[in-house]
């Protein structure tokens, strides 16, 4: 039995195929989201992969921003249910989730039986998300990819206010302006994400393991970040940006049981 | 249409057109209304010279610009709305405004009024347990009655007054009942329903919104009670709205069994008791009797078992708290009651209540995924 979780963010699309509710058959993501061509594209790369069409797949479960969007959904699930889900699939030790995505940020607390505890949310800010280290990527002329690899090279951390990212922007180029390391300021960047995400994740109350998803997990910058101001141990999820489909792929699964 | 659909179309169309209410009450009676603030206020005195008293509650999803000028962006969302109403002279036909300062937002704002009615600001005392706080909110009650039998023209007679708050008090013993039905029939009273039900008792004479809400009741209790296969909540705050936001709760089958919202049934929680005292003191006595709210001091912060009583008697299986966008008061209680709620293991979920904002996306995955976990 095939199921499909499609996780239609708001800043990529992703799609996770399962075969039998455990093997992951097809892992596609696209680099953009919600209201453009990148769910339909995800899927077309997903069925390539696998070999499959529509009609093969038993349960569609759509999740992230834009799953009502979505029309071939068989159900939609909240995002925080989808990643605690696949989380809890990936690593069954988590219990602290941190979900950095391109437009919200979460922590989720999970029971030993991988049922949610409880969950907070950003404010309606882009401070601490995705979009936050997109701004400062281009402010810093520099891509994603190379931020982490750059922060490792700081010698020390530039102050960046973690309150609002208009605010942040002009802070960063304010430094720029006065010569502060470019390095220095990434790893402040980071350290300015990290603030915002661990404010989330000492309301549930922390518990070990600490487990990273989303995006940005694939920061190594962040991460460290993270784990500095925790200082905790953190484990970043396998193939971080597609845990929300993975859920969503196990959630198909157990209603196509139902069926 | 059945009866209850026309009683709470009827309601939800007061609800949505003040304007008109009072437009209309001045066209019947000739007289004219008297705006009051949040959050309490003896609406009786009001109501016993005729004049129509009305709520003001801010709006729903209005864009805030000349408010700006006066009020700083962590204002409460409520005071940034009548802010920017004031501007626009939305309250200028109002007789008065009756205004009480109950926290620094208020406070600030009672001495900035930018409309043209003249403003009656009285205080409420914090130290509330004292007997000397009656007499001090009966002083402070004498001259609201002054200046409204000024500005109003209208003698305020201790019998007017007596009715009045036999008025307000059958009004609140009904209003009760409606909580209660309304918890017994999700599929009849929906989230949108009860809000408007409640809302539409700040634009009507009480004794016309108790005759609606006692049919009301009178008609649902009438119908099978039907089983609810959806997530019951109690909710707490200083409102919930806009109404997309309730749409929200009506989408996921959340239904709201009870309720701590000041604009809501903290209105309704105490009754004027009878007594030998006179009536000013009477209406007083009323503040020290207040439990359970972020606005009136309680050194034990009795709130956080209120609301854990009342999920278990109500059967609910949750509570959401409101969040009025930066509103003090209701940000320093939290913490006291998140601690209360997760020790009883009692689900709870917080999201934050702006009424000038118009996408709901994050609080509906919020509502969605609350729903999902319990």
């Amino acid at each position: 039995m095939y199921t499909m979780g499609i996780d239609v963010g708001s800043a990529s699309s992703k799609v996770v195929i399962l075969k039998d509710g455990k093997d992951i058959i097809a892992s596609e993501v696209v680099q953009v989201g919600t209201g453009s061509t990148g769910p339909a594209r995800a899927l077309e790369l997903a069925y390539q992969k696998s070999g499959l069409t529509r009609e093969d797949i038993s349960f569609l479960v759509a999740t992230g921003y834009g799953r009502f969007a979505f029309d071939d959904a068989d159900k939609q699930i909240s995002e925080i249910s989808c990643h605690a889900k696949g989380i809890y699939f990936l690593v069954p030790s988590a219990r602290t989730i941190i979900d950095i995505g391109g437009q919200d940020a979460k922590a989720i607390r999970l029971e030993s039986n991988g049922s949610i505890k409880q969950f907070f949310m950003n404010d309606k800010c882009a401070a601490g998300t995705g979009r936050f280290l997109d701004v400062m990527a281009r402010v810093l002329e520099t891509t994603l990819d190379e931020m982490a690899l750059l922060d490792e090279q700081a010698t020390e951390t530039a102050p960046i206010s973690s309150t609002c990212t208009v605010f942040a922007e002009s802070e960063v180029i304010s430094s720029l302006s006065n010569g502060v390391s470019r390095n220095n300021i990434i790893k402040g960047v980071h350290l300015s994400v990290a603030s915002r995400a661990c404010g989330l994740a000492y309301r549930g109350g922390l518990e070990m393991d600490v487990v990273m998803t989303g995006g940005v997990a694939q920061n190594a910058g962040v991460v460290r970040a993270v784990a500095g101001v925790l200082k905790k141990e953190v484990i970043v999820a396998p193939n971080p940006q597609t845990t929300g489909a993975l859920g969503a792929a196990l959630f198909a699964y157990e209603a196509a049981q139902k069926r | 249409m059945s009866r209850v659909e026309a009683i709470l179309t009827q309601l939800k169309d007061v609800a949505a057109n003040p304007a008109k209410a009072l437009a209309d009450y001045k066209a019947e009676t000739g007289k004219g209304a008297v705006g009051i603030m949040p959050v309490y206020a003896p609406e009786e005195m009001i109501h016993a010279t005729g004049f129509l008293p009305m709520g003001i509650w801010g709006a729903q999803g209005k864009t805030i610009s000349q408010a700006r000028t006066y009020l700083p962006p962590f204002a409460c969302s409520i005071m940034q709305q009548v802010m920017e109403l004031q501007c626009e002279g939305a309250y200028d036909e109002l007789s008065a405004v009756l205004f009480s300062v109950p926290c620094d937002t208020l406070k600030c704002l009672s001495q900035k009024w930018k409309g043209t009615s003249p403003v009656i600001v009285f205080t409420h005392p914090q130290n509330r347990g004292l007997e000397a706080a009656n007499q001090f909110l009966v002083t402070e009650y004498e001259l609201v009655k002054a200046q409204l039998e000024k500005y109003l023209g209208v003698k305020i007679t201790n019998v007017a007054l007596e009715n009045s708050i036999a008025v307000y008090n059958e009004n609140r013993v009904a209003m009760r009942e409606f909580v209660e039905v309304a918890a017994e029939y999700p599929q009849v009273i929906d989230a949108v329903s009860r809000h408007a039900v409640f809302k539409s008792r700040q634009f009507m004479l009480k004794e016309k919104h108790t005759e609606l809400v006692k049919e009301l009741i009178a008609e649902v209790k009438a119908m099978p009670v039907e089983p609810w296969d959806g997530k019951k909540v109690v909710v707490t705050g200083i409102m919930l709205e806009p109404n997309e936001l309730l749409d929200i709760f009506n989408e996921f089958k959340i239904a709201i069994v009870a309720d701590d919202l000041a604009q809501e049934s903290r209105q309704i929680r105490v009754d004027v008791l009878d007594s030998e005292e006179g009536p000013l003191y009477r209406l007083a006595k009323v503040w020290q009797q207040m439990y359970g709210c972020s606005l009136a001091t309680d050194t034990k912060k009795g709130r956080g078992k209120m609301l854990i009583n009342k999920t278990i008697q109500t059967g609910a299986d949750a509570i959401i708290v409101a969040m009025m966008k930066f509103c003090d008061p209701e940000e320093w209680d939290y913490p006291v009651m998140f601690r209360e709620f997760e020790e009883k293991g009692i689900k709870n979920l917080t999201i934050e209540v702006d009424q000038e904002v118009s996408s709901f996306e994050q609080i509906k995955t919020r509502l969605q995924s609350f729903v999902e976990m319990m």
